[in-house]
Protein backbone atom coordinates (compact mmCIF):
# COMPACT_ATOMS: atom_id res chain seq x y z
CA UNK A 1 0.00 0.00 0.00
CA UNK A 2 1.30 3.26 -1.01
CA UNK A 3 2.17 5.61 2.05
CA UNK A 4 -0.07 8.88 2.14
CA UNK A 5 2.18 12.12 2.10
CA UNK A 6 1.36 14.47 5.05
CA UNK A 7 -0.38 16.56 2.88
CA UNK A 8 -2.83 13.68 2.13
CA UNK A 9 -3.15 12.90 5.59
CA UNK A 10 -4.73 16.22 6.63
CA UNK A 11 -7.19 16.81 3.10
CA UNK A 12 -8.68 13.44 4.04
CA UNK A 13 -8.83 13.90 7.83
CA UNK A 14 -10.62 17.40 6.80
CA UNK A 15 -12.93 15.86 4.88
CA UNK A 16 -13.95 12.83 7.26
CA UNK A 17 -14.31 15.68 9.79
CA UNK A 18 -16.65 18.12 7.34
CA UNK A 19 -19.42 15.60 8.32
CA UNK A 20 -19.09 15.25 11.79
CA UNK A 21 -18.59 18.24 13.23
CA UNK A 22 -20.89 20.46 15.25
CA UNK A 23 -20.73 23.57 12.65
CA UNK A 24 -22.66 20.76 10.33
CA UNK A 25 -25.13 19.89 12.37
CA UNK A 26 -25.68 23.74 13.42
CA UNK A 27 -26.24 24.63 9.27
CA UNK A 28 -28.14 21.87 9.27
CA UNK A 29 -30.71 22.77 12.48
CA UNK A 30 -30.57 26.70 11.11
CA UNK A 31 -31.56 25.33 7.74
CA UNK A 32 -34.64 23.20 9.29
CA UNK A 33 -35.67 25.59 11.05
CA UNK A 34 -36.21 27.92 8.03
CA UNK A 35 -38.19 25.31 6.42
CA UNK A 36 -40.35 25.01 8.89
CA UNK A 37 -41.28 28.41 9.83
CA UNK A 38 -44.17 28.53 8.22
CA UNK A 39 -45.61 25.07 9.75
CA UNK A 40 -44.70 26.30 13.15
CA UNK A 41 -45.65 29.78 13.13
CA UNK A 42 -47.84 31.03 9.97
CA UNK A 43 -48.48 34.40 10.75
CA UNK A 44 -47.58 36.83 8.24
CA UNK A 45 -45.15 38.64 10.67
CA UNK A 46 -43.19 35.48 11.88
CA UNK A 47 -43.17 34.95 7.76
CA UNK A 48 -41.60 38.32 7.39
CA UNK A 49 -39.43 38.51 10.14
CA UNK A 50 -37.51 35.02 8.89
CA UNK A 51 -37.62 36.23 5.40
CA UNK A 52 -35.90 39.12 6.08
CA UNK A 53 -33.13 37.44 7.73
CA UNK A 54 -32.72 35.30 4.96
CA UNK A 55 -32.71 37.99 2.62
CA UNK A 56 -30.67 40.33 4.24
CA UNK A 57 -28.20 37.28 5.50
CA UNK A 58 -27.39 37.03 2.00
CA UNK A 59 -27.10 40.52 1.04
CA UNK A 60 -24.88 40.96 3.98
CA UNK A 61 -22.64 37.88 2.96
CA UNK A 62 -22.43 39.50 -0.61
CA UNK A 63 -21.19 42.59 1.27
CA UNK A 64 -18.36 40.63 3.19
CA UNK A 65 -17.22 39.41 0.14
CA UNK A 66 -15.90 42.56 -0.56
CA UNK A 67 -15.16 43.86 2.60
CA UNK A 68 -14.39 40.84 5.01
CA UNK A 69 -12.69 38.72 1.80
CA UNK A 70 -11.19 41.29 -0.49
CA UNK A 71 -10.46 44.17 2.33
CA UNK A 72 -12.93 46.71 -0.12
CA UNK A 73 -14.95 48.75 1.25
CA UNK A 74 -18.04 50.27 -1.09
CA UNK A 75 -20.54 51.90 0.31
CA UNK A 76 -22.11 51.28 -3.38
CA UNK A 77 -23.25 48.02 -2.07
CA UNK A 78 -26.70 48.50 -1.56
CA UNK A 79 -27.17 50.26 -4.72
CA UNK A 80 -26.82 46.73 -6.61
CA UNK A 81 -29.89 45.28 -4.28
CA UNK A 82 -32.07 48.68 -5.59
CA UNK A 83 -31.19 47.91 -9.21
CA UNK A 84 -32.18 44.44 -8.59
CA UNK A 85 -35.38 45.10 -6.73
CA UNK A 86 -36.12 48.38 -8.91
CA UNK A 87 -36.13 46.41 -12.16
CA UNK A 88 -37.91 43.45 -10.94
CA UNK A 89 -40.97 45.92 -9.58
CA UNK A 90 -40.55 47.72 -12.73
CA UNK A 91 -41.55 44.79 -15.44
CA UNK A 92 -43.93 43.66 -12.94
CA UNK A 93 -45.55 46.52 -12.26
CA UNK A 94 -45.66 48.91 -15.04
CA UNK A 95 -46.04 46.86 -17.93
CA UNK A 96 -49.55 45.62 -17.20
CA UNK A 97 -50.23 41.69 -16.20
CA UNK A 98 -47.73 40.81 -14.22
CA UNK A 99 -46.24 37.42 -15.84
CA UNK A 100 -43.51 35.09 -15.51
CA UNK A 101 -41.51 36.03 -18.36
CA UNK A 102 -41.82 39.75 -17.09
CA UNK A 103 -40.43 38.00 -14.09
CA UNK A 104 -37.62 36.42 -15.54
CA UNK A 105 -36.76 38.95 -17.51
CA UNK A 106 -37.01 41.97 -14.48
CA UNK A 107 -33.79 39.58 -13.05
CA UNK A 108 -32.08 39.59 -16.43
CA UNK A 109 -32.41 43.24 -16.97
CA UNK A 110 -30.33 43.63 -13.23
CA UNK A 111 -28.12 41.14 -13.85
CA UNK A 112 -26.92 43.46 -17.42
CA UNK A 113 -27.19 46.09 -15.61
CA UNK A 114 -25.26 45.32 -12.59
CA UNK A 115 -22.39 43.83 -14.29
CA UNK A 116 -21.90 46.85 -16.62
CA UNK A 117 -22.11 49.33 -13.31
CA UNK A 118 -19.74 46.42 -11.04
CA UNK A 119 -17.09 46.81 -13.86
CA UNK A 120 -16.90 50.37 -14.21
CA UNK A 121 -16.68 50.72 -10.19
CA UNK A 122 -13.71 47.95 -10.39
CA UNK A 123 -11.97 50.15 -12.55
CA UNK A 124 -12.28 53.05 -10.17
CA UNK A 125 -10.91 50.73 -7.62
CA UNK A 126 -7.59 50.90 -10.10
CA UNK A 127 -7.98 54.78 -9.94
CA UNK A 128 -8.97 55.58 -6.36
CA UNK A 129 -7.76 53.36 -3.20
CA UNK A 130 -9.51 52.31 0.08
CA UNK A 131 -11.40 55.25 1.65
CA UNK A 132 -11.36 57.65 -1.62
CA UNK A 133 -12.87 54.41 -2.84
CA UNK A 134 -15.52 53.95 -0.27
CA UNK A 135 -16.02 57.49 -0.65
CA UNK A 136 -16.61 57.48 -4.61
CA UNK A 137 -18.80 54.49 -4.53
CA UNK A 138 -21.12 56.81 -1.60
CA UNK A 139 -21.20 59.29 -4.22
CA UNK A 140 -22.26 56.68 -6.93
CA UNK A 141 -24.99 55.41 -4.67
CA UNK A 142 -26.67 59.02 -3.91
CA UNK A 143 -26.83 59.83 -7.33
CA UNK A 144 -28.90 56.28 -7.84
CA UNK A 145 -30.94 57.61 -4.83
CA UNK A 146 -31.71 61.28 -6.75
CA UNK A 147 -32.13 59.60 -10.01
CA UNK A 148 -34.77 57.28 -8.18
CA UNK A 149 -36.27 59.65 -6.69
CA UNK A 150 -36.10 62.55 -9.64
CA UNK A 151 -36.95 60.20 -12.20
CA UNK A 152 -40.97 59.73 -11.12
CA UNK A 153 -42.28 58.97 -14.18
CA UNK A 154 -40.45 56.11 -14.58
CA UNK A 155 -39.44 55.05 -10.79
CA UNK A 156 -42.73 56.41 -9.36
CA UNK A 157 -40.18 58.93 -7.18
CA UNK A 158 -40.68 58.78 -3.71
CA UNK A 159 -43.79 56.74 -3.64
CA UNK A 160 -42.06 53.86 -5.56
CA UNK A 161 -43.48 51.31 -7.97
CA UNK A 162 -45.63 48.93 -5.82
CA UNK A 163 -46.32 45.94 -8.30
CA UNK A 164 -47.79 42.62 -7.71
CA UNK A 165 -46.36 38.69 -8.65
CA UNK A 166 -47.32 36.37 -11.06
CA UNK A 167 -49.48 33.19 -10.85
CA UNK A 168 -48.76 30.86 -7.95
CA UNK A 169 -46.14 34.18 -6.38
CA UNK A 170 -49.54 35.70 -6.37
CA UNK A 171 -51.03 36.57 -2.49
CA UNK A 172 -55.05 35.31 -3.46
CA UNK A 173 -53.38 32.32 -4.99
CA UNK A 174 -54.25 28.90 -2.95
CA UNK A 175 -53.00 25.60 -3.20
CA UNK A 176 -55.05 24.10 -0.59
CA UNK A 177 -54.11 23.21 2.90
CA UNK A 178 -51.48 20.98 3.27
CA UNK A 179 -50.47 19.83 7.62
CA UNK A 180 -53.10 22.34 8.74
CA UNK A 181 -51.33 25.19 6.43
CA UNK A 182 -52.78 27.35 3.49
CA UNK A 183 -50.01 27.00 0.76
CA UNK A 184 -50.48 30.36 -0.05
CA UNK A 185 -48.90 32.04 -3.27
CA UNK A 186 -46.95 33.79 0.41
CA UNK A 187 -45.88 30.64 1.32
CA UNK A 188 -44.59 29.64 -2.21
CA UNK A 189 -42.89 32.63 -2.45
CA UNK A 190 -41.34 31.98 0.80
CA UNK A 191 -40.12 28.75 -0.63
CA UNK A 192 -39.03 29.96 -3.61
CA UNK A 193 -36.88 32.70 -2.19
CA UNK A 194 -35.45 30.23 0.21
CA UNK A 195 -34.31 27.79 -2.43
CA UNK A 196 -32.56 31.12 -4.39
CA UNK A 197 -30.73 32.51 -1.04
CA UNK A 198 -29.44 28.80 -0.29
CA UNK A 199 -28.40 28.39 -3.56
CA UNK A 200 -26.39 32.31 -3.32
CA UNK A 201 -25.50 31.29 0.02
CA UNK A 202 -24.20 27.94 -1.10
CA UNK A 203 -22.34 29.33 -4.32
CA UNK A 204 -20.71 32.09 -2.10
CA UNK A 205 -19.30 29.57 0.43
CA UNK A 206 -17.73 27.84 -2.80
CA UNK A 207 -16.35 30.83 -3.82
CA UNK A 208 -14.59 31.49 -0.76
CA UNK A 209 -13.17 28.08 -0.79
CA UNK A 210 -12.33 28.16 -4.25
CA UNK A 211 -8.34 28.95 -5.36
CA UNK A 212 -9.93 32.05 -6.25
CA UNK A 213 -11.06 32.97 -2.58
CA UNK A 214 -7.87 32.45 -1.30
CA UNK A 215 -6.24 34.63 -3.64
CA UNK A 216 -8.99 37.49 -2.66
CA UNK A 217 -8.28 36.73 1.04
CA UNK A 218 -4.75 36.96 0.31
CA UNK A 219 -5.25 40.37 -1.41
CA UNK A 220 -6.97 41.64 1.37
CA UNK A 221 -3.77 40.82 4.11
CA UNK A 222 -1.44 41.94 1.83
CA UNK A 223 -1.54 43.27 -1.67
CA UNK A 224 1.46 44.16 -2.88
CA UNK A 225 2.44 40.87 -1.64
CA UNK A 226 0.00 38.64 -3.60
CA UNK A 227 1.16 40.61 -6.58
CA UNK A 228 4.90 39.60 -6.13
CA UNK A 229 3.62 36.24 -6.00
CA UNK A 230 2.28 36.16 -9.39
CA UNK A 231 -1.17 37.14 -9.37
CA UNK A 232 -3.00 40.61 -11.29
CA UNK A 233 -4.45 41.44 -8.58
CA UNK A 234 -7.23 43.92 -10.31
CA UNK A 235 -8.27 40.88 -11.94
CA UNK A 236 -9.13 39.26 -8.53
CA UNK A 237 -10.76 42.46 -7.16
CA UNK A 238 -12.91 42.91 -9.88
CA UNK A 239 -14.46 39.56 -9.85
CA UNK A 240 -14.69 39.76 -6.59
CA UNK A 241 -16.51 43.20 -6.53
CA UNK A 242 -18.98 41.55 -9.56
CA UNK A 243 -19.78 38.58 -8.33
CA UNK A 244 -20.90 40.47 -4.79
CA UNK A 245 -22.94 43.00 -6.80
CA UNK A 246 -24.75 40.20 -8.70
CA UNK A 247 -25.41 38.53 -5.55
CA UNK A 248 -26.93 41.62 -4.10
CA UNK A 249 -28.86 42.42 -7.20
CA UNK A 250 -30.41 38.61 -7.29
CA UNK A 251 -31.42 39.66 -3.36
CA UNK A 252 -32.65 42.65 -4.62
CA UNK A 253 -35.03 41.46 -6.73
CA UNK A 254 -36.23 38.56 -4.32
CA UNK A 255 -36.78 41.26 -1.48
CA UNK A 256 -38.74 43.00 -3.96
CA UNK A 257 -40.90 39.90 -4.60
CA UNK A 258 -41.43 39.80 -0.77
CA UNK A 259 -42.80 42.79 -0.05
CA UNK A 260 -44.41 44.18 -3.12
CA UNK A 261 -42.81 47.43 -3.48
CA UNK A 262 -39.63 49.54 -4.22
CA UNK A 263 -39.06 52.82 -3.51
CA UNK A 264 -35.89 54.62 -2.80
CA UNK A 265 -36.16 54.39 0.89
CA UNK A 266 -36.71 50.72 0.83
CA UNK A 267 -33.99 49.34 -1.14
CA UNK A 268 -31.46 52.53 -1.92
CA UNK A 269 -31.35 54.72 1.10
CA UNK A 270 -28.38 55.04 3.30
CA UNK A 271 -29.63 53.98 6.21
CA UNK A 272 -30.02 50.35 4.49
CA UNK A 273 -26.23 50.18 4.03
CA UNK A 274 -25.22 51.25 7.43
CA UNK A 275 -27.34 48.55 8.50
CA UNK A 276 -25.55 45.91 6.35
CA UNK A 277 -22.64 47.35 8.08
CA UNK A 278 -23.73 46.81 11.41
CA UNK A 279 -24.99 43.18 10.38
CA UNK A 280 -21.46 42.32 9.42
CA UNK A 281 -19.46 44.11 12.25
CA UNK A 282 -21.79 42.39 14.42
CA UNK A 283 -21.84 38.63 12.87
CA UNK A 284 -17.89 38.65 12.05
CA UNK A 285 -15.80 40.12 9.09
CA UNK A 286 -14.75 37.57 6.18
CA UNK A 287 -16.52 34.97 8.32
CA UNK A 288 -19.65 34.65 5.63
CA UNK A 289 -21.83 33.03 8.28
CA UNK A 290 -21.13 36.03 10.23
CA UNK A 291 -23.89 37.77 8.05
CA UNK A 292 -26.78 35.26 9.10
CA UNK A 293 -25.90 36.15 13.10
CA UNK A 294 -25.72 39.52 12.37
CA UNK A 295 -28.54 39.64 9.80
CA UNK A 296 -30.83 37.57 12.50
CA UNK A 297 -29.49 40.12 15.84
CA UNK A 298 -30.53 43.20 13.90
CA UNK A 299 -33.85 42.01 12.23
CA UNK A 300 -34.85 40.51 15.79
CA UNK A 301 -33.80 43.69 17.39
CA UNK A 302 -35.22 45.69 15.11
CA UNK A 303 -39.05 43.84 15.25
CA UNK A 304 -38.68 42.63 18.90
CA UNK A 305 -37.09 46.35 20.96
CA UNK A 306 -40.15 48.73 20.02
CA UNK A 307 -42.81 45.85 21.44
CA UNK A 308 -40.67 46.40 25.02
CA UNK A 309 -42.68 49.20 26.41
CA UNK A 310 -46.00 47.05 26.36
CA UNK A 311 -44.47 44.15 27.92
CA UNK A 312 -42.61 46.31 30.26
CA UNK A 313 -46.19 47.99 30.77
CA UNK A 314 -47.96 44.55 31.04
CA UNK A 315 -44.92 42.84 33.36
CA UNK A 316 -44.24 46.04 35.36
CA UNK A 317 -47.39 48.53 35.75
CA UNK A 318 -46.10 51.01 38.31
CA UNK A 319 -42.21 51.56 37.04
CA UNK A 320 -42.74 54.45 34.48
CA UNK A 321 -39.14 55.20 34.59
CA UNK A 322 -38.71 51.71 33.06
CA UNK A 323 -41.62 52.54 30.45
CA UNK A 324 -39.83 55.60 29.76
CA UNK A 325 -36.78 53.38 28.77
CA UNK A 326 -38.14 50.85 26.94
CA UNK A 327 -40.29 53.60 24.89
CA UNK A 328 -36.14 54.44 23.41
CA UNK A 329 -36.03 50.93 22.36
CA UNK A 330 -33.13 52.45 19.99
CA UNK A 331 -31.10 53.29 23.37
CA UNK A 332 -31.46 49.42 23.91
CA UNK A 333 -30.40 48.79 20.90
CA UNK A 334 -27.49 51.06 20.90
CA UNK A 335 -26.20 49.08 24.42
CA UNK A 336 -26.41 45.83 22.90
CA UNK A 337 -24.63 46.58 19.94
CA UNK A 338 -21.91 48.04 22.67
CA UNK A 339 -21.99 44.72 24.67
CA UNK A 340 -21.75 42.86 21.56
CA UNK A 341 -18.53 44.90 20.25
CA UNK A 342 -17.38 44.47 23.33
CA UNK A 343 -17.82 40.88 23.95
CA UNK A 344 -16.91 39.77 20.65
CA UNK A 345 -14.68 42.00 19.16
CA UNK A 346 -14.23 40.12 15.81
CA UNK A 347 -17.89 39.77 15.78
CA UNK A 348 -20.07 37.00 17.21
CA UNK A 349 -18.77 34.21 14.21
CA UNK A 350 -15.36 35.67 13.86
CA UNK A 351 -14.59 35.64 17.63
CA UNK A 352 -16.54 32.04 18.31
CA UNK A 353 -14.26 30.94 15.17
CA UNK A 354 -10.88 32.38 16.40
CA UNK A 355 -11.26 30.66 19.74
CA UNK A 356 -11.95 27.20 18.19
CA UNK A 357 -8.91 27.56 15.74
CA UNK A 358 -6.48 28.78 18.17
CA UNK A 359 -7.31 26.17 20.76
CA UNK A 360 -7.14 23.86 18.15
CA UNK A 361 -3.98 24.63 17.11
CA UNK A 362 -2.67 25.29 20.38
CA UNK B 1 26.31 30.60 -23.62
CA UNK B 2 26.39 33.45 -20.96
CA UNK B 3 26.80 32.35 -17.08
CA UNK B 4 25.14 35.63 -15.97
CA UNK B 5 21.09 34.69 -14.76
CA UNK B 6 20.69 38.28 -13.79
CA UNK B 7 22.53 41.52 -14.72
CA UNK B 8 21.28 45.05 -12.84
CA UNK B 9 22.63 47.74 -14.59
CA UNK B 10 23.28 51.44 -13.73
CA UNK B 11 19.78 51.24 -11.61
CA UNK B 12 18.26 54.33 -9.85
CA UNK B 13 15.39 54.08 -7.46
CA UNK B 14 13.24 56.99 -5.89
CA UNK B 15 11.04 56.37 -3.19
CA UNK B 16 9.25 59.77 -2.66
CA UNK B 17 11.66 62.13 -3.06
CA UNK B 18 14.90 59.94 -1.78
CA UNK B 19 17.26 59.25 -4.18
CA UNK B 20 18.05 55.63 -2.93
CA UNK B 21 19.58 53.56 -5.34
CA UNK B 22 22.50 55.94 -7.57
CA UNK B 23 23.45 53.79 -10.30
CA UNK B 24 23.84 50.25 -8.85
CA UNK B 25 25.23 47.29 -10.84
CA UNK B 26 25.79 43.89 -10.43
CA UNK B 27 25.22 40.28 -11.82
CA UNK B 28 23.64 37.03 -10.59
CA UNK B 29 25.56 34.22 -11.94
CA UNK B 30 23.46 31.01 -12.79
CA UNK B 31 24.14 29.35 -10.02
CA UNK B 32 25.03 29.72 -6.36
CA UNK B 33 24.08 32.33 -3.69
CA UNK B 34 25.00 35.96 -4.66
CA UNK B 35 25.09 38.15 -1.50
CA UNK B 36 24.56 41.78 -1.17
CA UNK B 37 25.84 43.10 2.39
CA UNK B 38 25.91 46.60 4.05
CA UNK B 39 24.94 48.99 6.38
CA UNK B 40 21.67 49.58 7.75
CA UNK B 41 20.09 52.39 4.93
CA UNK B 42 22.85 51.55 1.95
CA UNK B 43 20.03 50.49 -0.37
CA UNK B 44 19.72 46.11 -0.28
CA UNK B 45 16.22 46.05 0.33
CA UNK B 46 15.43 48.42 -2.10
CA UNK B 47 17.57 46.87 -4.34
CA UNK B 48 15.38 43.69 -4.11
CA UNK B 49 12.08 45.62 -4.45
CA UNK B 50 13.24 47.19 -7.68
CA UNK B 51 14.45 43.67 -8.99
CA UNK B 52 10.54 42.58 -8.08
CA UNK B 53 9.01 45.56 -9.76
CA UNK B 54 7.60 46.87 -6.59
CA UNK B 55 9.65 49.99 -6.86
CA UNK B 56 9.86 51.46 -10.29
CA UNK B 57 13.72 52.06 -11.64
CA UNK B 58 14.25 55.96 -12.71
CA UNK B 59 16.98 54.41 -14.70
CA UNK B 60 19.01 51.78 -16.09
CA UNK B 61 18.61 48.26 -16.80
CA UNK B 62 17.48 44.94 -15.58
CA UNK B 63 18.02 41.77 -17.25
CA UNK B 64 16.63 38.27 -16.47
CA UNK B 65 17.39 35.16 -18.34
CA UNK B 66 18.49 37.76 -21.15
CA UNK B 67 15.18 40.06 -21.22
CA UNK B 68 14.93 43.00 -19.93
CA UNK B 69 12.35 43.09 -17.17
CA UNK B 70 12.53 46.80 -15.48
CA UNK B 71 9.21 47.85 -16.77
CA UNK B 72 7.25 44.98 -15.88
CA UNK B 73 4.61 44.42 -13.41
CA UNK B 74 5.29 42.21 -10.41
CA UNK B 75 3.22 38.91 -11.19
CA UNK B 76 4.54 39.17 -14.56
CA UNK B 77 8.16 39.07 -13.12
CA UNK B 78 7.04 36.53 -10.83
CA UNK B 79 5.55 34.18 -13.72
CA UNK B 80 9.22 34.38 -15.23
CA UNK B 81 10.15 31.98 -12.31
CA UNK B 82 11.83 34.71 -9.84
CA UNK B 83 10.45 33.72 -6.27
CA UNK B 84 10.79 36.82 -3.76
CA UNK B 85 10.89 36.37 0.48
CA UNK B 86 10.55 39.91 1.64
CA UNK B 87 12.00 41.43 4.96
CA UNK B 88 8.59 41.50 6.27
CA UNK B 89 7.80 37.57 5.30
CA UNK B 90 4.84 39.30 3.84
CA UNK B 91 2.76 36.11 5.53
CA UNK B 92 -1.14 35.72 4.93
CA UNK B 93 -1.78 35.87 8.57
CA UNK B 94 -5.55 35.75 8.02
CA UNK B 95 -4.72 32.27 6.18
CA UNK B 96 -4.05 28.90 7.66
CA UNK B 97 -0.37 27.74 6.58
CA UNK B 98 -2.07 25.21 4.17
CA UNK B 99 -4.16 28.23 2.46
CA UNK B 100 -0.73 30.16 2.36
CA UNK B 101 1.18 27.63 0.44
CA UNK B 102 -1.87 27.07 -1.45
CA UNK B 103 -1.83 30.46 -3.19
CA UNK B 104 1.87 30.30 -3.66
CA UNK B 105 1.38 27.86 -5.83
CA UNK B 106 0.80 28.86 -9.48
CA UNK B 107 -0.05 25.57 -10.90
CA UNK B 108 -1.38 22.31 -9.09
CA UNK B 109 0.18 19.74 -11.12
CA UNK B 110 1.06 16.14 -10.14
CA UNK B 111 4.93 18.62 -10.52
CA UNK B 112 3.65 21.08 -8.27
CA UNK B 113 2.38 18.60 -5.42
CA UNK B 114 6.26 16.75 -5.26
CA UNK B 115 7.77 20.06 -4.79
CA UNK B 116 4.83 20.54 -1.71
CA UNK B 117 5.95 17.65 -0.52
CA UNK B 118 9.31 18.63 -0.48
CA UNK B 119 9.82 21.59 0.53
CA UNK B 120 7.54 20.00 3.78
CA UNK B 121 10.52 17.61 3.95
CA UNK B 122 12.54 20.42 3.81
CA UNK B 123 10.66 22.66 6.41
CA UNK B 124 9.01 20.17 8.91
CA UNK B 125 7.71 22.75 11.67
CA UNK B 126 5.02 23.90 8.88
CA UNK B 127 3.70 20.05 8.86
CA UNK B 128 2.60 20.74 12.90
CA UNK B 129 0.56 23.77 11.93
CA UNK B 130 -0.81 22.73 8.66
CA UNK B 131 -4.42 23.74 9.77
CA UNK B 132 -3.23 26.61 11.62
CA UNK B 133 -3.67 30.28 11.14
CA UNK B 134 -0.29 31.72 9.89
CA UNK B 135 -0.43 34.58 12.65
CA UNK B 136 0.10 32.65 15.06
CA UNK B 137 3.49 31.39 14.04
CA UNK B 138 6.79 32.43 15.84
CA UNK B 139 8.86 34.63 13.79
CA UNK B 140 11.49 31.48 12.62
CA UNK B 141 8.35 29.26 11.77
CA UNK B 142 6.96 32.64 9.26
CA UNK B 143 10.37 33.12 7.90
CA UNK B 144 10.00 28.92 7.47
CA UNK B 145 6.56 29.56 5.57
CA UNK B 146 7.74 32.40 3.91
CA UNK B 147 10.80 30.83 2.21
CA UNK B 148 8.53 27.84 1.70
CA UNK B 149 6.06 29.87 -0.66
CA UNK B 150 8.95 31.47 -2.61
CA UNK B 151 10.34 27.87 -3.76
CA UNK B 152 7.10 25.88 -3.82
CA UNK B 153 7.19 27.28 -7.85
CA UNK B 154 9.69 26.31 -9.88
CA UNK B 155 11.96 29.46 -9.42
CA UNK B 156 15.36 29.66 -11.09
CA UNK B 157 15.88 33.04 -9.25
CA UNK B 158 15.17 33.25 -5.22
CA UNK B 159 15.18 36.64 -3.97
CA UNK B 160 15.86 36.54 0.18
CA UNK B 161 16.10 39.98 1.96
CA UNK B 162 16.95 39.50 5.52
CA UNK B 163 16.29 36.09 6.73
CA UNK B 164 17.86 36.18 9.78
CA UNK B 165 16.36 39.56 11.39
CA UNK B 166 15.19 38.47 14.96
CA UNK B 167 15.62 35.24 14.81
CA UNK B 168 17.29 32.69 17.62
CA UNK B 169 20.66 31.43 16.41
CA UNK B 170 19.13 27.91 16.44
CA UNK B 171 16.94 28.90 13.95
CA UNK B 172 19.63 30.61 12.05
CA UNK B 173 21.50 27.41 11.68
CA UNK B 174 18.20 25.75 10.18
CA UNK B 175 17.72 28.82 7.63
CA UNK B 176 21.85 28.14 6.42
CA UNK B 177 20.69 24.38 6.11
CA UNK B 178 17.04 25.45 4.04
CA UNK B 179 19.16 27.52 2.03
CA UNK B 180 22.07 25.24 1.21
CA UNK B 181 19.44 23.04 0.12
CA UNK B 182 17.87 25.26 -2.16
CA UNK B 183 20.94 26.63 -3.73
CA UNK B 184 21.56 23.07 -5.17
CA UNK B 185 18.67 23.99 -7.80
CA UNK B 186 17.58 27.74 -7.75
CA UNK B 187 19.74 30.81 -7.44
CA UNK B 188 19.43 32.90 -4.36
CA UNK B 189 19.80 36.49 -4.15
CA UNK B 190 20.34 37.12 -0.86
CA UNK B 191 20.34 40.67 1.35
CA UNK B 192 21.88 39.94 5.00
CA UNK B 193 23.56 41.98 7.89
CA UNK B 194 24.12 38.89 9.08
CA UNK B 195 27.90 38.11 8.24
CA UNK B 196 27.75 34.68 10.10
CA UNK B 197 25.17 33.62 7.39
CA UNK B 198 26.15 35.46 4.70
CA UNK B 199 29.51 33.88 5.00
CA UNK B 200 28.07 30.09 5.63
CA UNK B 201 25.40 30.27 2.65
CA UNK B 202 27.25 32.88 0.19
CA UNK B 203 29.56 32.29 -3.25
CA UNK B 204 29.56 35.86 -3.84
CA UNK B 205 29.29 39.17 -2.65
CA UNK B 206 28.57 42.86 -3.13
CA UNK B 207 28.87 45.62 -0.77
CA UNK B 208 26.70 48.48 -1.07
CA UNK B 209 27.13 52.00 0.77
CA UNK B 210 24.87 54.76 0.08
CA UNK B 211 23.07 53.36 -3.24
CA UNK B 212 26.14 52.28 -5.02
CA UNK B 213 28.04 49.50 -5.46
CA UNK B 214 31.69 49.85 -3.47
CA UNK B 215 33.13 46.11 -3.04
CA UNK B 216 32.71 42.86 -4.54
CA UNK B 217 34.60 39.29 -5.00
CA UNK B 218 34.59 35.95 -3.75
CA UNK B 219 32.72 35.57 -0.62
CA UNK B 220 36.26 33.22 0.56
CA UNK B 221 38.03 36.65 0.21
CA UNK B 222 35.71 38.69 2.08
CA UNK B 223 35.88 36.06 5.23
CA UNK B 224 39.98 35.73 4.87
CA UNK B 225 39.87 39.46 5.33
CA UNK B 226 39.50 41.50 8.36
CA UNK B 227 40.53 44.54 7.11
CA UNK B 228 37.75 44.68 4.03
CA UNK B 229 35.09 43.57 7.14
CA UNK B 230 36.29 46.35 9.15
CA UNK B 231 36.28 48.92 7.00
CA UNK B 232 32.59 48.41 4.68
CA UNK B 233 30.58 46.10 7.53
CA UNK B 234 31.99 47.35 10.94
CA UNK B 235 32.71 44.14 12.07
CA UNK B 236 35.91 43.95 14.40
CA UNK B 237 37.91 40.97 16.16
Amino acid sequence: MVEQTPVQVFRSQEKMGRFTSPAFYLKIAILAAFIITPFLFPSFKSLDLVLKIMIFAVLVASFDILLGYTGILSFGHVMFFGIGAYSVALLLGKFGEPTYAFLFLGFVIAILVTTALALLISFLSLRVKAIFFAMVTLAIAEFAIILATKLSSFTGGEDGIIMSTPGIFKVSFNMGSFMGVDITGRVITYYFILVICLILFMLMARFIQSPLGRVMQAIRDNEPRAEALGYKTFVFKATSICFGCLVSTIVGGLYVMWVGYANPESVLGVPIMLDVLLMVIIGGMGTLYGALAGAAFLRLAYTFLPDLQSLAQDLLPNLHFVHTMMERWLLIFGILFILVVFFFPKGIIGTIQNYLKTRKAV
Amino acid sequence: MTDTLLKVDGIHTFIGQHHILQGVSFEAKTEGVTVLLGRNGAGKSTTLKTIMGLLPAKQGKIVYKGKPIQAKKPHQIARMGIGFVPENMGIFSELTVEENMQVAMLKDDIAAQKRLEDVLQMFTTLKDFWGAKAGILSGGQKQMLAIARAIVNETSLLLIDEPTKGLAPIIIDALIEAINQIKQHSVVLLVEQNFYMASQVGDDFYILDDGMVVHNGRMQDLVEDDELQSRYLGITK
